[in-house]
């Protein structure tokens, strides 16, 4: 019998790791340990990412750096399993800030670098899930360069910085092509690319009280981050496993051209400040975060290879409202006790919930501490846990159900070095 | 420093020990208790076609018939109630009857039929196929489903239809005639042509004493017609008189025979449940050659094959009829398709309708009964314009589709997991019953070629 049907085998490459725990928020452990709250707040250099405009309240130079060991619990149960579990692995995510004063009192010249989104999911080889996705991972880096300015002193002062952003991701599913020697076939995506965007902030502090034995101050900040739109020009995907037959489709190796978008985050923050000098200080910290996630509407993979179907999967997220809400004592200028929480709204409704990633509007507790090893020296641990049960939830454009468990412990570590506090002019060189 | 020292050691040891309470990571959903609710799985029997037996691919053969919808039923039960007997089918030993598979000839896929000269090699016939009935014939079996087998040869209304069931079923060894093979593994009794008494279909059903059924019978009542091309296969027994062997099931035939099938199955108070018919123009049999696929006009018989005209939208053009197009020159004014190949646009409205009344009585009678009904007819009507399930795209056509086995009519193994997971959704609405689904992305589509 000859031929005469088509094999038009469509094979969809789309994922939903772009999601709400995709955004790194731990980028100060300051700030982790305060829900997260900190654009109405400068105390550290971590403001370079937070708040550029705040930098003015840093005397001297300054150094923040920190670690982050995100250990995320995933649990599906399916009609067809009773459970299994995300292989994921542990991230590190880390930040590296430094704001320095130069010239005269009014201007800092900074520099970030830092893992603003990334995360990863990986699962048996054999899951229900595979031809979903079978592993899958995303890694950003940014680069940002910020100049400060206090226009007007304390009552306002301006920052801005290019954020560069390098990026890379791979991602790896069944195809359902059986053949004599293989149950399924193999897609390995893998890309890299780059963007450019922009970090502006205003901080302000409008009001300051102060009397012989106590200063009450509020302050203010917004910030905006532009989203960072990543071309993915030299993508490249691997099929193994395929049948002979179907090699025109699917080649042993061919290239792609993508994109990622990665959203916009503006922010909004108060901090009120309690202190008696030398003995206590208290803040408090409320930050109302909007992501711009609606800029995502489109994942599409375009192929090299005539032959293998082109992929276009429309995403349509939501924006989100972040509430954040973080409290900071501080003992005898030694040590800092911290709390905080926040409440996530998921960009992702309902039928568009999928297994790398599974999310939910949840609510986050946040604790700290730090200490002040000495006057130049000191350090803050931090503490994150994000729990969520999502029953029942869909994907529908892949046709699959679950119901979902994720509980993510994140522990952070960060030390910061300052130097030349006192002295306004004439900075001396870090390097 | 030395006081602040140890009031840090304090507040971190504080820290670190809230954080081994707080840190509780687990997640893992707990294993859902599983049962078979107000049903007694100790005595599963399947009543039904090929679709019941295990046939895919033009064939019975090991390894698929391992997967029929009824075992996978049967496997999935066990899952709920582990005490449950081995749920036995008569199986066929290696390639069985043959099958049919692809191969990649010249950069196009193409099916292979198992007696292709050069290509059928591996696929062909096993050498026990003719004997197979020494192999199965016997024991008792919970899957009695027979390939070709339609309701209306369950049971014979009068001696005629007795002797023709017979026939059809068992053959006349007096005669050499041979019946249908893969009905080999029951005992027809004797044939009533020969004034013995015969053993039938409905027999079998009853006697299984089922304590729990599912019957997927009525198919082929308007497959065979279909598949015939509208063609109703008349035939004479000598000395006994004329029959069709595939014309479309007279309704209040089949309304008779469907009542005696459930009848017997419910006799001890079994519990069961029925399937409804699948439309024919839901399968890739009539839906793969089409005008459009061959790019060229086609000249067809009619009705019975006396006037010819110019295939148009809507005539049914079988799958089987490619061969005869492509490699035979067949379809031309001067060599139209032969009518049984094409199912014509009102050969197809007859089927179609006809399909929609015996799914009626197959509805009625089931309620009667109490039996709840797989529709299955709605459910391949979902997949006409595809859907995904965890991510394979699955769709009706011919090969790509991912339902269907190469005979364009059987569902692959993937196809039947998704079909026996409809009857246990039924199952466990119906009965209260907490069997789990199958993850059906373990069960294979058609195996390409290399």
């Amino acid at each position: 019998m000859r031929k005469i049907f088509t094999v038009g085998i469509l094979t969809a490459f789309s994922f939903e790791l772009l999601a709400g725990g995709f955004q790194i928020n731990q980028q100060s452990h300051k700030a982790t340990g305060m829900g997260g709250a900190f654009t109405g707040l400068c105390i550290d250099a971590s403001s370079i990412f937070y708040n550029p405009g705040g930098l003015y309240k840093l005397k001297g130079h300054q150094f923040t750096g920190g670690f982050t060991l995100i250990d995320p619990h995933v649990s599906l149960q399916t009609d067809a399993n009773d459970n299994i579990d995300q292989t994921t692995g542990n991230a590190t995510p880390f930040h590296f800030y430094y704001s320095g004063q130069f010239i005269n009192e009014k201007l800092r010249i900074g520099f970030g670098v830092n893992n603003q989104f990334g995360s990863s999911s990986s699962f048996d080889d054999d899951w229900e899930g595979r031809f979903i996705v079978q592993n899958i991972g995303l890694q950003t880096f940014m680069f940002q360069p910020t100049v400060s300015y206090a226009i007007l002193d304390e009552k306002l002062s301006i920052g801005a910085g290019f954020v560069y952003t390098a990026g890379n991701f791979h991602y790896e599913k069944g195809v359902p092509l059986a053949s004599k020697d293989n149950e399924y076939g193999k897609a390995t995506l893998s890309g890299s690319g780059n963007a450019m965007g922009f970090n502006v902030g205003v901080f302000s502090t409008p009001y300051k009280l102060e009397k012989e034995d106590y200063v009450f101050s509020v302050s203010v900040g917004l910030d905006y981050r532009h989203k960072l739109k990543m071309d993915l020009d030299n993508g490249n995907v691997d099929f193994t496993d395929i049948p002979s037959s179907l090699r025109d489709k699917f080649p042993e190796s061919t290239g792609f051209t993508s994109s990622l978008t990665l959203p916009a985050v503006a922010s909004g923050g108060i901090a009120l400040t309690y202190e008696k000098p030398e003995k206590i200080k208290v803040d408090l910290l409320y930050d109302l975060t909007r992501t711009f996630w609606s800029s995502y509407d489109t994942l599409a993979f375009d192929f090299e290879n005539a032959d293998t179907p082109d992929s276009k999967t429309p995403k349509n997220w939501e924006d989100v409202f972040v509430h954040r809400i973080g409290l900071n004592i501080t003992y005898k200028e030694f040590i800092s006790i911290r709390g905080g929480i926040y409440m996530d709204q998921s960009p992702i409704p309902d039928g568009r919930v999928s297994p790398e990633l599974p999310d939910n509007s949840h609510t986050g507790y946040t604790a700290g501490i730090g200490v002040n090893i000495t006057d130049n020296i000191s350090v803050d641990l931090s503490y994150l846990r994000s729990a969520f049960e999502r029953p029942n939830a869909s994907l529908t454009t892949e046709g699959f159900t679950a119901s979902y468990r994720r509980i993510v412990n994140v522990y952070g570590i960060g030390i910061n070095v300052k130097f030349g506090e006192n002295k306004t002019t004439q900075a001396p060189s870090i390097e | 420093m030395n006081n602040n020292f140890i009031t840090m050691k304090n507040i971190l040891s504080i820290f670190i020990l809230s954080l081994t309470v707080l840190g509780c990571t687990k997640t893992q959903f707990e294993d859902r208790v599983k049962n078979t609710g107000s049903i007694d799985v100790s005595n599963y029997v399947s009543v039904g076609n090929s679709l019941t037996q295990g046939f895919q691919d033009n064939g019975l053969y090991a390894e698929t018939q391992a997967w029929s919808y009824p075992a996978l039923i049967a496997q999935q039960m066990k899952l709920a109630n582990p005490n449950m007997p081995d749920f036995k089918q008569p199986i066929a030993i290696g390639n069985g009857s043959g099958y049919m598979h692809l191969e990649y000839i010249d950069n196009e896929i193409t099916p292979i039929r198992p007696d292709d000269p050069t290509y059928g090699g591996p696929y062909r016939e096993d050498p026990t196929w003719p004997d197979w009935q020494d192999y199965v014939k016997g024991p008792k079996y919970n899957n009695l489903g027979i390939a070709g087998i339609q309701l209306r040869n369950a049971i014979g209304l009068d001696n005629n239809q007795r002797i023709y069931n017979h026939v059809f079923l068992d053959g006349i060894s007096t005669f050499n005639i041979q019946g249908n093979p893969y009905a080999r593994f029951l005992d027809w009794g004797d044939s009533p042509l020969l004034f013995g008494t015969p053993k039938e279909y409905v027999d079998h059903v009853r006697e299984s004493n089922a304590t729990f059924f599912t019957n997927w019978l009525g198919n082929n009542d308007v497959l065979g017609y279909a598949t015939s091309g509208g063609d109703e296969g008349e035939f004479t027994i000598p000395f006994v008189g004329t029959f069709k062997a595939s014309e479309l099931t007279p309704v209040a035939e089949f309304r008779q025979k469907y009542d005696s099938v459930l009848s017997a199955l419910t006799v001890n108070g079994a519990k069961g449940v029925c399937a409804t018919i699948p439309d024919v123009t839901s399968i890739p049999l009539f839906n793969t050659v089409t005008l459009e696929s061959l790019g060229k006009d086609i000249w067809i018989y009619e009705n019975d094959g006396s006037t010819k005209r110019l295939a148009e939208q809507g005539d049914l053009i079988l799958l089987t009829a490619l061969e005869e197009i492509e490699d035979n020159g067949k379809g031309t004014e001067n060599d139209p398709l032969p009518h049984t190949l094409v199912l014509d646009k009102a050969e197809a409205k007859r089927a179609q309708d006809h399909t929609i009344l015996l799914n009626n009585e197959i509805k009625g009678l089931a309620a009667k009964y109490g039996v709840p009904v797989v529709d299955t007819y709605e459910i391949l009507k979902t997949f006409e314009s595809g859907m995904k399930m965890s991510g394979i795209d699955l769709n009706i056509k011919y090969v790509e589709g991912g339902l269907f086995s190469l005979d364009g009519v059987h569902p692959n193994p993937k196809g039947y997991a998704i079909v026996a997971n409809e009857f246990i959704k039924v199952i466990n609405q119906s009965y209260n019953a907490n069997i789990p689904l199958i993850d059906i992305t373990r069960y294979r589509s058609v195996i390409f070629p290399n």
